[in-house]
């Protein structure tokens, strides 16, 4: 489901998340991309095959 | 560091010849690239005012006179901070960082900017603005000096400051130490203030020293460390005197030595340095055992995930309006960060917890951890995969893979030499402590460093 969200194995996605994440990058600045963005969704997937049913997140912030 | 700094106190060495020297083999080894920025007047003029304390008898800082330089990304008033980058070449800052206020409130001086991986984003250390930063020890190829904070690697172990600092989000700190013979030592998020310094992902930048020994590390720590108001992260704990913890004992220090996912993927040169490194310890007295960390094969996607999206948010108007004044490398990794969602970077948050539990748990009956700082020693520039014993590897993720656990997790971790490869070029490991317990870490690897000297020995330069 996580990996399936962060989609973008084309240009046509991955320029509609550079959009709506307020990006006018052009189509040959998106392709030099592309290859890279493989590997990353690849690497993304590894957060889903943890248990992480009731673990806080680790964000904090300090009063003092 | 620390004995300049006697010497200097004591009248026997002079601060101005000291920062003439430097300033002289700066220009002399300017081929290696350290330095994106030099302040010579401004360092000569600092110089004569050391000088002039010391004979005015007056009290002195811990670090009277010494001159260190800065990767450039922390601001020094009145200097440009580039970041390594085009795109701030011209931006000057109005005000000192935090812990430049504080090193010079120790008596230190400036003597320039370093260089830098473009935006701190990049553990090969490479700048394509202002020129790559070259290992010096190895005068037939150019090798990287590891990154982010090359030009500090680089500095210290070419004598071309007495110290350094840089900063580590992923291993930027102990990779280029580790690469150049050197020791870097990445504090507890929160020791060390980041205001004044450009930041690459708020919540996993560490601001730390780098030198050639834990004792100029523990010197250097004392000045910068402490709460302060600029940096809500910073801690209201107290700073201990570090260089007061350097005993050189480590009798019954207990020591957890990582073989699973570390010494396991090392090559066999590193793996050897750093199982001889342990077994120093333990003839020393230490007691080593062997402990696994858990979740350490998803680290690398959960600081992806924070990283990129902490860069992509503090970049953005720049990519909007300049991407094309970046260098390829951190365009194109600062623009993957459009696929990473709300989601991943919470699920990342959340393993961030479990690493922290797991290095807590680790450390619950050990005083630290000893593993590789990097799988390998420096690499050829330009070079995208190596060998490590018989497997071909990409050596962009292999050199950050040991480090950043320990930025997931925020704990201390010191790299330092404890060898070096057939070829001549330095292994460096990592020792790892409990949250703002510095000066076990630091106690450490001084007492390593009593026992051995490769953290003593420096590259041949013209």
């Amino acid at each position: 489901m996580l990996g399936r969200m962060a989609m973008a194995d084309d240009l046509p996605s991955l320029r509609h998340a550079a959009r709506l994440a307020g990006f006018d990058w052009t189509d040959a600045e998106l392709e030099a991309i592309l290859p890279a963005v493989d590997g990353t969704r690849a690497l993304l997937a590894a957060l889903e095959a943890v248990d992480l049913d009731g673990v806080e997140a680790a964000m904090r912030y300090t009063a003092l | 560091m620390t004995e300049l700094a006697r010497m200097i106190a004591g009248g026997t060495v002079s601060p101005v010849d000291v920062v003439r020297e430097h300033l002289d083999r700066i220009t002399r080894l300017d081929g290696l690239r350290a330095y994106i920025t030099v302040c010579g007047d401004a360092a000569l003029e600092a110089a004569r005012a050391a000088e002039a304390a010391v004979s005015a008898g007056g009290p002195l800082g811990p670090l009277h006179g010494v001159p260190i330089a800065l990767k450039d990304l922390f601001d020094v008033r009145g200097v440009r901070t580039t970041g390594g980058s085009r795109i701030l070449e011209d931006h000057v800052a109005a005000d000192d960082a935090t812990v430049v206020r504080r090193l010079r409130e120790a008596g230190a001086i400036v003597l320039g900017k370093l260089n830098m991986h473009e935006f701190a984003y990049g553990p090969e250390g490479l700048n394509v603005r202002y020129g790559h930063a070259r290992n010096p020890w190895d005068a037939a190829a150019p090798r990287i000096a590891g990154g982010s904070s090359s030009g500090s690697g680089v500095a210290v172990a070419a004598g071309l400051a007495a110290g350094a600092l840089g900063t580590d989000t992923g291993g930027s700190i102990r990779i280029p130490a580790s690469l150049c013979g050197i020791t870097g030592l990445k504090p507890t998020y929160g020791r060390v203030s980041r205001a004044g310094a450009l930041p690459l992902s708020w919540s996993m930048d560490h601001m730390g020293p780098m030198t050639r020994s834990a004792a100029d590390c523990a010197l250097m720590l004392r000045a910068m460390a402490g709460y302060d108001a600029a940096d809500p992260t910073t801690s209201v704990l107290p700073v201990p005197d570090y260089a007061a913890a350097l005993s050189g004992d480590v009798k019954g220090l207990r020591v957890g030595l990582l073989r699973d996912f570390f010494l396991d993927s090392a090559a066999p040169e590193v793996r050897a340095a750093v199982e001889q490194a342990a077994a120093t310890l333990g003839r020393a007295g230490a007691v080593v055992d062997e402990v696994s960390l858990p979740l350490m094969p998803q680290v690398a996607a959960a600081s992806f995930a924070i990283v990129a999206s902490e860069a992509l948010a503090y970049h953005a108007v720049n990519l909007r309006t300049r991407a094309a004044e970046y260098q390829a490398d951190v365009r194109e990794r600062l623009m993957q960060g459009i696929v990473v969602s709300g989601l991943h970077y919470v699920r990342a948050q959340q393993v961030r917890a479990l690493v922290r539990n797991g290095v807590d748990g680790a450390l619950a009956r050990r005083d630290v951890l000893l593993a590789p700082s990097t799988p390998m020693a420096a690499t050829v520039v330009g070079e995208a995969r190596t060998q490590i014993g018989a497997t071909a590897v990409e050596v962009r993720p292999s050199l950050i893979r040991y480090t950043r656990p320990f930025n997931l997790s925020g704990h201390p971790a010191c790299s330092l030499p404890c060898g070096f490869t057939q070829g001549g070029l330095p292994i460096g490991m990592q020792v790892v402590g409990r949250p703002f317990d510095e000066a076990t870490v630091l106690r450490a690897a001084d007492a390593y460093q009593r026992l051995t000297d490769f953290h003593a020995r420096r590259p041949v330069l013209a």
